[in-house]
């Protein structure tokens, strides 16, 4: 399994007695536990804020995915045994070379390349919602299907795995959690300028204020882990996932490029001990549409492989 | 309460401020390493030519692409030449990443890369400190600064040299503007590069890659390339297809039965309704906008004249016309060009700027064009020679000639002029060497070498801001247009093997620029005449040549429909100059197929 630790520096403290920064430090560990409960700083302890409630980005919308990589895997459906790319093991490529499409079609087995290894992979269009303040709802017209992202750490998975399997969710970056606005302020969702002390943003030093901050967030990305799905298709043409597979995702919403385009980026690690013989690195950008008009929800279906390919001539340097 | 107690509270208090609500800046130094887990047969392989699949280009892209020759990377210039940034960080790649901190303030000032592949490094300034201006020279990694939001690291870089956004020749311009994105998840860097192109893409080409942190690190941060000719071989030889005959055209889609529309890319193939057959999106340039002025190549501002040092003894004057330069010292000041009439006070006080108490001894004129020679006389009396008169103006003799038959006025037309393929002098403790072409953009320009400065001054033979003016009425020739830049390329060494800096060649026009630029548009231009050559050959009329566009690939760049000097203009040109002549086979053309 890979290590997803932190990576941040939590101290841009100068030199001081070792004495001062104890008690200093104790302060501050104090401090910052008032602050991750209350809405505002210097604000009376209020309830705990909801995930919707502390979100450090607004990931709300209709988002479509724009297939600049993978071209020939994602819009069509590449012969059996095309694994380039995918680090499956021996069995993984066993099971691959096993695919039959017409048996997974008459077996009901149709959403196999749409369950959640392989569905941020499927051409469509991604609508985010919150179905309550704890849980954020993934839906995906390609195959229309839905996930739902919990944020309660209460929440239990149901007996019977899914396509989509059961998926825990927390903010990271230095806005999660910590009195964000609520989502739809307008600064977070692009209708203000959020005032961002002197270089660095987050009141960070090294580096100007964003020029453009005012369209997304206050640092901060989704993390989703999820796992109890059933086996399926990390590509169209059957390359496995097992049931064992347990596949993390980071949702970053990019700062608004210039052109105006809003992007979303999503990080799909899976883990699968069964198929794969390393972990499978993937990432898929979206770009937020104006509305959902295009959201087009189509069944689970998979066109037919192209033939195998001829053999490959030595390719340019 | 004592001054100790004091001090410690507020001591206290400012840390109390410093590691307030967000204390966390992603720190991105270490040692990374690529997953390839997208694209992994074109990002480490490579990629099958005439695969433009996924990328949201246009005609003039896949113009170029259809018409390279993976034999191109033979040309000497060009053999240790490195992917420009747009392309870098998608093929095989390591690299190392390490912060620059101001010792005094302990604050960030730039994060630093060193890449394995091709021994590149970069700098990411975050500093605040703006992009250069549009007359500073490209780079392979080009020039780039840094802004945080929240964790995400967003990065801008600008003056980018012409490469490939595929290595297997789908070509990426020098107007190409990259935004990254960085964000780190432990071990996991992840990063988003959205490529603006106006030349070649009609809408921002996204992209994303990974990389993991290397427990043990890595010691292959070495390129060692060494470009030489193995085979006995035209040097100048520019290896590509002409249009329709390139053998592999159509090889991709038929080996993996793809359909051929998706094959050749577009922006309307990315998306998830897109089938063969769908209608090529339309360009839409205000996809392509937007930048802010801070972050892009600006001119100066009007009526601006600045003095920008080169290197060596040599300095740019740009904002007059023409490039002006100027070579600086204990003799006095050597002027090469004098720019547009109507700001000599500018430019008087541009040069006599960089050293107030040196006299313009010189002033060489690289072309009979008014541009480049507008302030002649006043510059030439603004100097003073060791016998005391007004700073000499020299020139070829076939530039004086023109001049006299364009009735430039005596006080502006050369005093001193030479007849000799080359002629040579010391100055300020350098040789000083003029080159003269008999017949490239017309038959009286000169190139000025300092040697020991390792700057040349091209005059129009070189510009980055249009096709060449071929004067042909006046002398000017494809053929000569295109030796006078392989002397270019002679005289033009890089500072490492890879192909960057070194000799600095300032252009008639635009930006500063080097051998690799040179060898771009050398390139260029053979492509171009071979096209037309065949054409010619093939006995197609001046009208049909024009429709057949000849230089589609590069009108994005180097072409104009209107002002002085039209794409048509400069095909009409070229197809003049190779049907007088009867289309001969000329040096280079051999890399055509």
């Amino acid at each position: 399994m890979i290590r997803h630790t932190t990576g941040r520096l939590r101290s841009r403290a100068p030199h001081v007695a070792f004495s001062v920064l104890a008690v200093a430090g104790a302060m501050i560990v104090a401090w910052s536990g008032v602050a991750g409960v209350s809405a505002q700083r210097g604000a009376p302890p209020g309830p705990p804020l909801t995930a919707q409630q502390g979100a450090p980005v607004d990931l709300t919308g209709t988002w479509v995915s724009i297939v600049t990589e993978d071209w020939r895997w994602r819009m069509v459906t590449p012969p059996k045994g095309e694994l380039s790319s995918v680090p499956v093991n021996g069995e993984g490529r066993k099971a691959a070379m096993a695919w039959d499409l017409n048996a997974d079609n008459a077996g009901g087995n149709q959403c196999k390349a749409f369950g959640v290894g392989g569905i941020m992979r499927q051409p469509g269009r991604l609508r985010i919602s919150w179905q309550d303040p704890a849980t954020m709802k993934l839906e995906f017209d390609a195959g229309t299907q839905t996930r739902l992202l919990q944020f309660d750490r209460a929440a239990r998975p149901g007996v019977e795995k899914t396509w989509q399997g059961f998926s825990v969710a927390e903010w990271e970056g230095p806005g999660a959690g910590r009195g964000a606005p609520p989502v739809g302020d307008t600064r977070v969702t692009g209708g203000g300028t959020v005032a961002v002390p002197g270089g660095g943003g987050q009141g960070l030093r090294g580096g100007p204020p964003p020029r453009q901050q005012a369209q997304i967030n206050r640092g901060g990305d989704l993390k989703i882990v999820t796992a109890n799905a059933r086996e399926g298709y990390l590509r169209k043409n059957g390359v496995p996932y097992s049931e064992q597979a347990v596949i993390t995702e980071y949702i970053h919403r990019l700062p608004t490029h210039p052109n105006g385009d809003d992007w979303l980026n999503v990080v799909t690690v899976v883990d699968d001990p069964r198929y794969l013989a390393q972990p499978f690195y993937t990432s898929t950008n979206f770009r937020r549409e104006a509305d959902g008009s295009k959201f087009t929800p189509t069944p689970c279906k998979t066109d037919p492989p192209l033939p195998v390919a001829a053999p490959a001539r030595p390719a340019s340097r | 309460m004592g001054s100790a107690t004091v001090r410690a509270v507020l001591l206290g208090g400012c840390l109390l401020a410093l590691a307030g609500p967000a204390a966390a800046q992603v720190n991105f130094s270490g040692e990374w390493t690529g997953r390839y887990h997208e694209d992994q047969p074109d990002r480490v392989p490579g990629e099958e030519p005439g695969d433009f699949s996924g990328i949201p280009l246009n005609d003039a892209a896949r113009m170029f692409g259809d018409s390279y020759d993976v034999g191109r990377h033979s040309v000497l210039e060009e053999q240790c030449a490195p992917y420009t940034m747009p392309y870098m960080f998608f093929g095989p790649n390591q690299f190392r990443i390490w912060q620059q901190m101001n010792l005094d303030t302990q604050e960030l000032v730039a994060i630093e890369m060193h890449l394995g592949t091709y021994q590149q490094h970069r700098t990411i300034w975050l500093d605040g400190r703006p992009h250069p201006p549009e007359y500073a020279p490209h780079t392979f990694m080009g020039f780039s600064t840094g802004e945080w939001n929240g964790d995400i690291l967003t990065i801008t870089t600008t003056h980018i040299k012409q490469g490939y956004f595929r290595r297997s020749g789908v070509p990426a311009s020098d107007r190409t503007t990259v935004v990254e994105h960085w964000m780190r998840h432990g071990n996991l860097l992840s990063q988003v590069t959205i490529a603006t192109d106006p030349v070649y893409l009609t809408e921002p080409y996204v992209r994303s890659q990974e990389f993991v942190l290397m427990d043990r690190g890595n010691q292959n941060w070495l390129y060692n390339c060494e470009y030489a000719n193995e085979l006995a071989r035209d040097k100048n030889l520019v290896p590509h297809y002409l249009p329709g005959k390139n053998p592999w055209a159509g090889e991709f889609e038929k080996k993996h039965a793809m359909p051929r529309e998706g094959v050749r890319g577009g922006a309307e193939s990315l998306l998830p309704e897109w089938k063969p057959g769908a209608p090529a999106a339309r360009p839409n340039p205000a996809k392509n906008g937007g930048f802010s002025p801070a972050v892009l190549p600006q001119p100066l501002p009007a009526g601006e004249v600045r003095a920008v040092k080169v290197q060596g003894n040599v300095y740019l004057i740009a904002g007059a016309g023409a490039n002006i330069v100027a070579q600086v010292g204990e003799d006095g000041i050597l002027v090469v060009d004098t720019g547009a009439a109507g700001r000599s006070d500018k430019v008087i006080a541009a040069i006599k700027g960089i050293a107030v108490d040196k006299e313009i001894r010189w002033v060489i004129n690289t072309t009979p064009g008014a541009d480049h020679i507008g302030n002649n006389e006043p510059v030439s009396k603004a100097g003073r020679t060791v016998n005391g008169n007004q700073a000499a103006v020299v020139a070829h003799e076939n530039a004086n000639t023109r001049m006299i038959e364009r009735k430039v006025p005596d006080g502006a037309r050369p005093y001193n002029t030479y007849f000799e393929p080359s002629r040579d002098f010391p100055f300020n403790g350098e040789p000083v060497i003029l080159y003269h072409d008999e017949s490239s953009v017309d038959d009286a320009d000169t190139v000025v070498f300092f040697r020991r400065s390792d700057v040349i001054a091209s005059g129009d033979i070189f510009r980055t801001d249009s096709f060449p003016v071929i004067d042909v009425a006046a002398g000017g020739t494809i053929q000569g247009e295109i030796d006078a830049l392989n002397r270019l390329l002679d005289l033009a060494v890089p500072s490492k093997m890879l192909q960057e800096a070194g000799t600095y060649v300032i252009p008639g026009h635009g930006r500063i620029s080097d051998e690799h630029d040179v060898v771009w548009y050398r390139d260029m231009l053979v492509i171009i005449r071979d096209r037309i050559k065949d054409m010619v050959g093939r006995k197609m009329t001046l009208e049909q040549v024009k429709a057949a566009k000849p230089a589609l690939d590069y009108e994005g760049r180097y072409g104009a429909d209107t002002g002085p000097w039209t794409t048509s203009m400069f095909v009409e040109a070229i197809y003049k100059d190779l049907a007088k002549t009867g289309a001969p086979a000329a040096a280079g053309s051999a890399g055509a197929k």
